[in-house]
């Protein structure tokens, strides 16, 4: 063989060979042509979210109280690593504890990192599950979380300050009792009425 | 044919920094940082020659969010979600590269379960960052299909890291001395269902793509990072062991628990764009490797420690922990001054280092070589940035 004729055999064998890795890939492609499609055609099917999806934070609503729990005690504004929450508490009248008044979460903001869920000693943080919120103005996305409260939050209000008013009856009552044992029956007449109302 | 860079070349182009009088007679092209074939927001400054690549100059910064500077005016808790977002292409292995940096300078104990976890979600998560650059490494170079392949295997990852972490991409998952959330057996029934797609679908790649001419014609002889520039300029992970030296620091360094597993280190000694694909592709087996006997051994267990530390000031001083990410050496960097905010945090990230090898080994090549040898190297610009 001369070295042309071995040249000439060399290209013919790259050819052929290169002609053949591309009729395996087309074969492979062909194959791919009678799979089951895997495209999901968003948004005429949406997928289900996941278990643990998460996104921006939201409100618990527990099951006894029918509302949230925050007590505004800020560990959450302080811990958030976006800066994209803003509360404000009060004392609601004739009660110990504070509740929150305003509760504000920009969610172009929040980064879902859950360090929030972690600190909130009353577990009333969450992920919420909306994904697709659109605006034009980035103001849109401060969502005030309370919104959906306020009723619920009335309500609790009312019957909270009315149990803190019977222990306080009740309280009051007792150390009447105490100071002066010939009072007694009478005083506990006067908490159980308020206890009743 | 292009020829790779001669060593003397990396000194003569220090004198023709961007800046300085151009060279007479060369052209000088933007690539970037808008550019269709570019990745993410790079800019190349091309002297160019023709067609011909004379000298040049990477230009970087265009992705900077400042999270080395963020770290300083926060705790340490409160960098945990900035750390997924360094490298949004394998942010768990970034995210748990923090978390085990601090859990060392606080001395916690992680529990055994969250340790198979992590080891578990960081291999899936280096499967996905290595199946995406397969996908969008072959688009560069005029391979649209595998693209699509790619992307439907890495979809099965993102969904089964979605349902127990909530995220797609910036996970925060890990926390001091632990994680989040449990996994459950439907995890790991998926996670073991999914090694097993993947080993029957390996093949169907190397038919389509390592076989095939004209990727082999773009690939094999370019862009050749050879053992002495990957050395002088600290090129790490995939690109380092194309070049023929077996560093992984999982197995340099072992963190975490990876010196249970065994699994080999791939390497290729050409060090051009074809070694880098086959080391990646390879390193896709060994992760599956991993996993498996992952899946196969973890216990049953906590995943936090009884009392997770939620506030606490680090003694004064100084640390640096590495790990290994999908692009090559992760390192972190903390010094604390005894307070609960970190004084600094140096981030030192795979892409930067891996990126400035190109004015050593581009000069000399073509255009159209440039898109095949940046898409090769795997830059993750929000990385280089931080
Ligand atoms: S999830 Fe993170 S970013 Fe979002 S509100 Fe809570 S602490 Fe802030
Ligand atoms: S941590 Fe919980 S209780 Fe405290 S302010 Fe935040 S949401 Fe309210």
């Amino acid at each position: 063989m001369t070295a042309t004729t071995r040249a000439k055999t060399n290209y013919l064998v790259t050819v052929l060979g290169g002609l053949f890795s591309l009729l395996a890939g087309m074969l492979i492609t062909l194959r791919n042509l009678f799979r089951r499609p895997v495209t999901e055609q968003y948004p005429k099917s949406k997928p289900a979210l996941s278990k643990n999806f998460r996104s921006a934070i939201a409100l618990v609503r527990f099951e006894e109280t029918q509302t949230h729990d925050c007590v505004a005690c800020m560990q959450c504004v302080q811990i958030c690593p976006s800066f994209c929450i803003a509360i404000e508490g009060d004392k609601p009248e004739g009660l110990k504890r504070k509740r929150a008044t305003e509760f504000h979460v920009d969610y172009a903001l929040c980064s879902v990192c859950g360090l929030c869920i972690d600190v909130c000693p009353t577990n009333t943080l969450k992920y919420s599950r909306v994904y697709d919120q659109v605006a034009y103005r980035r103001d849109a996305f401060v969502y005030d979380l309370l919104t959906e409260f306020r009723d619920a939050e009335v309500a609790y209000l009312e019957k909270a300050r009315q149990e803190a008013a019977a222990k306080e009856a009740a309280k009051q009552a007792a150390a009447a009792a105490r100071a002066n044992k010939d009072t007694a029956p009478a005083a506990a007449n006067a908490s159980k009425e308020l206890e009743n109302d | 044919m292009p020829t790779r860079a001669k060593a003397g070349a990396v000194s003569e182009r220090q004198h023709s920094k961007l800046g300085d009088a151009p060279l007479p007679e060369t052209y000088h092209l933007n690539m970037g940082p808008q550019h269709p074939s570019m990745h993410g927001v790079l800019r190349l400054v091309l002297h160019l020659d023709g067609e011909r690549i004379l000298d040049v100059d990477p230009v970087i910064g265009y992705a900077h969010r400042a999270h080395e500077k963020m770290a300083e005016h926060r705790n340490y808790l409160m960098f945990l979600p900035n750390t997924s977002r360094v490298d949004y292409l394998s942010g768990m292995i970034y995210n748990l590269a923090y978390c085990q940096a601090v859990e060392k300078m606080l001395e916690i104990e992680v529990p055994e379960r969250a340790e198979y976890i992590r080891v578990i979600c960081s291999e899936l998560n280096r499967i996905s960052s290595h199946l995406l650059w397969f996908g969008t490494f072959l688009l560069d170079i005029g391979g649209i299909t595998p693209f699509l392949y790619a992307f439907d295997d890495r979809e099965q990852i993102l969904e089964i890291l979605d349902r127990v972490t909530g995220s797609r991409l910036t996970y925060c998952y890990g926390r001091f001395g632990g994680l989040t959330e449990d996994v459950d057996t439907t995890f790991l029934d998926q996670t073991r269902a999914f090694v097993k797609r993947l080993r029957e679908r390996l093949p169907e790649y190397h038919a389509l793509v390592t076989g095939n001419v004209i990727f082999r014609g773009r690939c094999e002889g370019v862009g050749v990072i050879d053992q002495h520039v990957a050395l002088a300029y600290g090129v790490t992970g995939p690109c380092l062991r194309a070049a023929g030296i077996a560093f992984d620091v999982r197995r340099a360094e072992p963190y975490g628990i990876y010196d249970r597993f065994e699994f080999d280190i791939p390497t290729e000694q050409s060090g051009d764009a074809l070694a880098r694909y086959k080391v990646r592709v390879a390193e896709i087996e060994q992760s599956l490797r991993i996993i498996e006997q992952a899946v196969a051994q973890i216990p049953d267990g906590p995943i936090m420690p009884d009392k997770p530390k939620k506030r606490f000031k680090p003694a004064a001083g100084e640390l640096y922990f590495a790990v290994e990410s999908a692009r090559g050496q992760f390192g972190i960097y903390i010094v604390s001054d005894g307070s609960e905010i970190p004084f600094r945090i140096k981030l030192r990230t795979p892409s930067f280092s891996n990126l400035a090898a190109m004015p050593a080994v581009l000069p000399q090549t073509t255009i159209a070589d440039t898109i095949a040898i940046v898409g090769s190297i795997d830059v993750v610009i929000p990385e280089i940035d931080r």
